[in-house]
């Protein structure tokens, strides 16, 4: 029984649940509602939940169990010391899984009978080509060790599909037995459910912060990796970036960080005033009718993809700032520079801090205006001398998460920054990002074991921390300096 | 002006500080005020009570053109503060608001330090010409405000730390600091218990010597303690305006009768 098809049969289950509770709890009181603790609607949902969650439960466990437990049943096959390595065993056992895949298909397009494909060995002619006439291609030839551990692999697996759809179909028959034992107009269904929701809404939270904590072990344990590779005193602290997949790269991180410092920098020029002072006419000066056309107008911004921003830096704003200040100055003749990209992301950020902004500025409650309008004071005073240091907590910390926004950008600066690794104060000049390099480390035909692809996470790493300590310190910011309103 | 001044003989003064003739308030298609005619004296204490939503507050707001910060409020009428009047289109609100003070319901600090709250009024108008001078007019603004000798040494703190009652005789200096020749207060004691409200009580009484001060209140003892006239109103119009005796011993109009004794509110 295929998972799938066991996940629809739970379905039914639940849905038998869910009228069978109903109607057992409304036959206990004989019809009358109001005898009942709960609602109808929670015995039926209750006896859903009850057939559904628990087999689902047990479905998810052995999903992720059998591989584990078939993956150390296979061990016998192949040599200890091919089976301790980790990067061996993965590969080995991705051959194995591969094979036995390739023998279903060809079992299932009748090249072999079910018989043929327990009993195959290799010395029955080349398996690599018999499965490749039913469209199963093979890296190469099938050793005997990966056709027995094969054979072995579609054995276990069957049998523990067997086992698996009788142990969920158990374990959800039984839950919805036991739902319909307990429903009587005393049993208190509603509390029951809340229950459930209270435990899938803390499923849910943790989700992101499983996924967080994910990222970052992956990105750690390859990061150490790289830094037995290389010296990592030389990747912090390096003032070139020269990898070389030949051998011999450099890989300094400092003109990268630099890189991405300067064109975030240029990107908070730009963003942080023209926000601010967006923000400011929204809250304190449009009328409601002006800002009911502007404000989803400036919010339009924030959901073009970056990529599009990208185009318009590389066909318009590049040139744009060659041709009329970079070539006339004699800065440059790049069109790809800090300027061009540090002027897109701004723009891009502009719709993100004056939507924080407003909101935070909204915030400020009404009988401050009103206190200082009554003093005498006129709207420019009020909001520089009122508003904006009552607000500034928050507006510190919505400009941190722009930056950090800002830092993170990819696909402008792979666009309109360049590719050259520089030192340089020149604004009109190339230049690269931590991200940018990222990508270019990792596109291509490349083996995870060089320094030079892995350091594209060391600089991941970087960026996660950068990024992390810039939240974090916003959040601090907030909180501390947060006017308690009443 | 005067040598000696002495508040028996000013109470007695008629000199009309603000004159209101006519006064229509809307807001968008509703009438909240109509044809209210008062005259405000100098150096008095008026109090305007009524139930809530009588309009006792928008014509307080009329009177520093608070309300023109509401978007859809309307007034119509005419308001003359010593003769000028407030409506014309060559008065600039802003200089009116410095001129007539407006002290609020919920004390609201700004979140500034308690200098700087003060400060805040002789700054944006620029009364002072050096750090003493505003020293000066701080200090002497708390004094009026019963506030100095509590805060004298945490200038430096935050105004939003201190409790509710000081907190509005903060902002009570903080109109004072701006030199106002009428403050108007909309309903200062509400949010204070009744030792802050006694002391802010006996505050107002004090400032009736330098200024024309016009209370909105819902506490009749209140209004009976600290006024000298009093104005009633009901449903938008003001049905009776006295003498604050004549007004809780021996009032005119039924309706007003009604109110003190507690018939209607």
């Amino acid at each position: 029984m295929s998972v799938f098809f066991l996940i629809i049969v739970l379905g039914v289950l639940a849905i038998a649940g869910f009228v069978l509770g109903r109607g057992r709890a409304l036959a206990s009181v004989q019809g009358n509602t109001r005898r009942l603790h709960s609602l109808p609607g929670y015995y039926a949902w209750h006896g859903a939940i009850m057939a559904f969650l628990p087999a689902m439960a047990v479905l998810t466990l052995w999903l992720i169990a059998q591989p584990l437990i078939i993956e150390r049943q296979l061990a016998d096959y192949f040599p200890a010391e091919q089976f301790e390595n980790d990067s061996q065993r993965i590969l080995l056992m991705a051959d194995v899984r591969r094979v036995a895949e390739g023998l279903d298909v060809a079992v299932a397009a009748g090249a072999l009978t079910p018989q043929d494909a327990e009993t195959i060995t290799v010395a029955d002619g080349s398996v690599r080509e018999r499965l490749g006439a039913v469209g199963v291609a093979l890296g190469a030839e099938v050793t005997p060790e990966v056709l027995d551990a094969a054979q072995s692999y579609r054995a276990l697996a069957s049998t523990g599909a067997l086992g698996r759809a009788i142990v969920t179909l158990i374990v959800a028959l039984a839950g919805l037995a036991y739902a319909l034992r307990i429903t009587n107009g005393d049993f208190r269904a509603r509390n029951r459910v809340e229950a459930v929701i209270l435990g899938v809404l803390i499923l849910a939270s943790t989700i992101a912060i499983l996924t967080t904590i994910g990222i970052v072990m992956s990105m750690l344990s390859e990061t150490i990796r790289f830094s037995s590779m290389y010296p990592f005193k030389d990747f912090l602290f390096g003032l070139t970036w020269q990898p070389s997949f030949q051998g011999g790269s450099e890989l300094g991180l400092i003109p990268l960080l630099w890189g991405t410092l300067y064109i975030s920098l240029v990107a908070m020029i730009v963003a942080v005033p023209t926000g601010l002072f967006t923000a400011i006419y929204l809250a304190e000066y449009a009328s409601p009718r002006v800002r009911s056309i502007i404000k989803p107008l400036i919010e339009v911004i924030a959901g073009i993809p970056t990529v599009v921003f990208g185009l318009f830096a590389l066909v318009t704003v590049g040139p744009f700032l060659r041709d009329w200040f970079a070539v006339p100055t004699g800065l440059g003749s790049s069109g790809s520079s800090v300027m061009t990209a540090g002027l897109v992301i701004g723009v891009l950020n502009i719709p993100f801090i004056s939507s924080l902004a407003d909101d935070i500025i909204n915030a400020v409650p009404q009988s401050l205006r009103d206190g200082s309008y009554g003093l005498g004071a006129t709207k420019s005073e009020t909001v520089r001398q009122v508003i904006l240091p009552a607000a500034l907590p928050g507006i510190v910390g919505a400009i941190l998460l722009a930056a950090s926004r800002a830092i993170g950008e990819t696909m402008i600066v792979t666009m309109g920054a360049g590719a050259a690794a520089k030192l340089d104060l020149n604004p009109f000049e190339a230049m690269t990002t931590i991200t940018v390099k990222i990508v270019s480390q990792l596109t291509g035909d490349t083996e995870f074991n060089s320094p030079e692809t892995l350091v594209a996470f060391a600089l991941g790493m970087t960026l996660f921390v950068i990024t992390l300590g810039l939240n974090i310190f916003a959040l601090w910011v907030v909180r501390k300096y947060r006017e308690q309103y009443e | 002006m005067y040598d000696a001044p002495n508040l028996e003989t000013r109470v007695t003064q008629t000199n009309t500080k603000i004159t209101a003739r006519g006064v229509q308030v809307y807001y968008g298609d509703k009438q909240a005020l109509q044809d209210v005619d008062v005259d405000i004296l100098d150096n008095t204490v008026t109090a305007f009570i009524g139930p809530s939503g009588c309009g006792k507050s928008t014509f307080l707001r009329c009177l520093n053109r608070m309300n023109d910060t509401i978007s859809n409020a309307r007034v119509e009428g005419e308001i003359l503060l010593d003769g000028e009047n407030i409506y014309d289109k060559r008065v600039d609100p802003v200089q009116l608001r410095a001129k007539v003070g407006m002290v609020f319901q919920k004390p609201n600090p700004f979140p500034k330090s308690i200098y700087d709250n003060v400060a805040y009024g002789p700054k944006i108008h620029g009364l002072t010409r050096s750090k003493a001078e505003l020293d000066e007019i701080v200090e002497s603004s708390l004094r009026k405000a019963a506030l100095w000798k509590e805060v004298k040494d945490r200038l430096g703190e935050a105004g939003t730390g201190l409790s509710g009652g000081q907190q509005q005789r903060l902002c009570i200096a903080r109109a004072v600091a701006t030199a106002p020749e009428v403050l108007l207060m909309d309903e200062p004691c509400s949010a204070l218990d009744p030792i802050a409200t006694a002391q802010v009580e006996e505050l107002i009484d004090e400032l009736r010597a330098s200024f024309s001060v016009v209370i909105v209140t819902h506490s009749m003892q209140q209004a009976a303690r600290v006024s000298q006239k009093t104005a009633f109103f009901h449903l938008g119009n003001l049905v009776e305006y006295g003498d604050t005796s004549h007004i809780f011993t021996n009032p005119s109009d039924p309706r007003t009768e009604s109110y003190i004794t507690g018939r209607i509110g």
